[in-house]
């Protein structure tokens, strides 16, 4: 999630296409916030996120809130912007004491906090790519292989993952959930993969 | 990492799921390449192998270890006790206060977002920082492989390990902020051997602005139009 900021592709051309929520609870909290971290577990998968912490894994949403507690930590993709604000929403007014970290468009994040009366607190600006750019690949690839923030996607999987799409043994929607599936963190963007390997393949 | 040649049916499907590269044919036998292998784990995680052929060690050796930890998500450093190779950094800051007005704090990620980093670049980013007299990030597990906290060395034995990405995590006075992000990116393009992500935190003005980010974009320094917001959360 650190590095989820440093997503390609967004633009502000097509607000809500992705959100990313992170709740996290202090580490010297985590203890005292057990509870809240429960049943914000719940509340976050309640509204059906596209991705979740672990999903790649095989976890379901009886298991997030299980590990919730024990983690600290809940991150989910969502793609439609009003439901981020009615879940924002919900989340204030249960007033778990937990930090809740929106990334995508600041201007999202901006129509977000209106919408919910809440007020954005810290920044965290990305500067782009420095050093031996020279070896990065492609936009669009850089477009996938940055929906983990562990740069765990393989450049080399989009070309196989293309490969196979061309060949016609594989759709884009497949091509998209394998290549969310090395991002443990659960928040690759399912919808927004497949619309990028539209444009590759 | 390594392959069992008694299951290996060498089809190569592991292949294109290292991001690393690290799968190579050697002799007519597939095989990690141990030096470039960062033991991140995505190989056995992703069950790309039918026949199971893909083994990890029962215990990775110091220092080699350390390419786990930074690399493998699931890997939860002691320094820090959080999950990957960063601290809470801004994700919490509603409750620790960490980052202020006035300061901002900066994120240099080497090896990422492609290709990882050999730790004897991290330590070329570390001395330089140090130089430039910043304040670290204490519980950021980078600050545990300093050697010489006077000049920013590493450990010694440490230096030819390779990792997916490790991040140093400072802070710098604001007047100072874009001067800094000027001489970093000069130090990096002539200096490391990979890809490095910087980033800036900055406490949000108190109409819910961030100033910083407006002089970023008037100053041509061109931030992304996405980014993460801590929104308060834990303070309503």
């Amino acid at each position: 999630m650190t590095h989820t900021l440093n997503r390609r592709g967004l633009s502000e051309a097509r607000p809500g296409e992705e959100i990313v929520v992170l709740c996290m609870a202090q580490r010297l909290r985590k203890a005292e916030k057990a509870e809240a971290m429960q049943s914000l577990a719940r509340t976050v998968l309640k509204y059906k996120p596209d991705n979740f912490v672990g999903k790649p894994l095989g976890f379901d949403a009886e298991s997030v809130e299980a590990m919730a507690p024990y983690t600290g930590v809940v991150t989910a993709v969502f793609t439609d912007k009003e439901v981020v604000w009615k879940l924002v929403g919900d989340l204030k007014s249960q007033r778990l004491g937990v930090s809740v970290v929106l990334s995508g468009l600041f201007t999202d994040v901006r129509d977000t906090c209106k919408c919910t009366g809440l007020r954005e607190h810290t920044y965290h600006i990305s500067l782009g790519i420095f050093g031996k750019t020279d070896c990065l690949p492609g936009e669009n690839t850089l477009e996938i292989t940055t929906q983990c923030g562990h740069s765990l996607i393989s450049p080399h999987l989009v070309d196989a993952v293309v490969k196979k799409i061309r060949k016609g043994k594989m759709t884009c929607e497949q091509g998209a959930q394998m290549l969310i599936k090395p991002c443990a963190c659960g928040i690759g963007n399912p919808k927004r993969v497949e619309e990028i390997l539209r444009k590759m393949v | 990492m390594y392959i069992d040649q008694e299951l290996c049916k060498k089809c190569l499907d592991c292949k294109p799921v290292c991001p690393m590269g690290a799968f190579i044919l050697k002799d007519k036998k597939v095989v990690v390449d141990y030096e470039t292998c960062v033991e991140c784990g995505v190989c056995l995680r992703f069950e790309i192998c039918p026949e199971n052929a893909i083994k990890q060690v029962d215990e990775i050796p110091y220092p080699r270890i350390l390419r786990s930890v930074f690399s493998d998500p699931l890997q939860r450093h002691e320094s820090t006790g959080i999950l990957g190779r960063g601290t809470e950094e801004m994700k919490t800051n509603d409750v620790t206060n960490l980052f202020q007005k006035g300061k901002i704090g900066f994120s240099i990620e080497l090896g990422r977002p492609v290709g990882g980093a050999y730790l004897r670049d991290l330590e070329k980013v570390v001395k330089k920082v140090t130089a430039m007299g910043v304040t670290f990030a204490e519980d950021n597990p980078v600050v545990q492989l300093i050697a010489d906290r006077s000049t920013g060395a590493l450990k010694p034995e440490i230096l030819g390990e390779r990792v997916l990405s490790a991040i140093v995590e400072c802070l710098v006075p604001e007047e100072r902020a874009l001067r800094f992000i000027d001489e970093m990116a000069e130090f990096l393009r002539a200096e490391v051997d990979c890809v490095v992500t910087m980033s800036a935190v900055s406490r949000a003005d108190d109409d819910g602005n961030s100033a910083f980010l407006q002089k970023l974009k008037e100053v041509g320094k061109n931030p992304y139009p996405n980014g993460k917001v801590n929104i308060g959360m834990a303070i309503v």
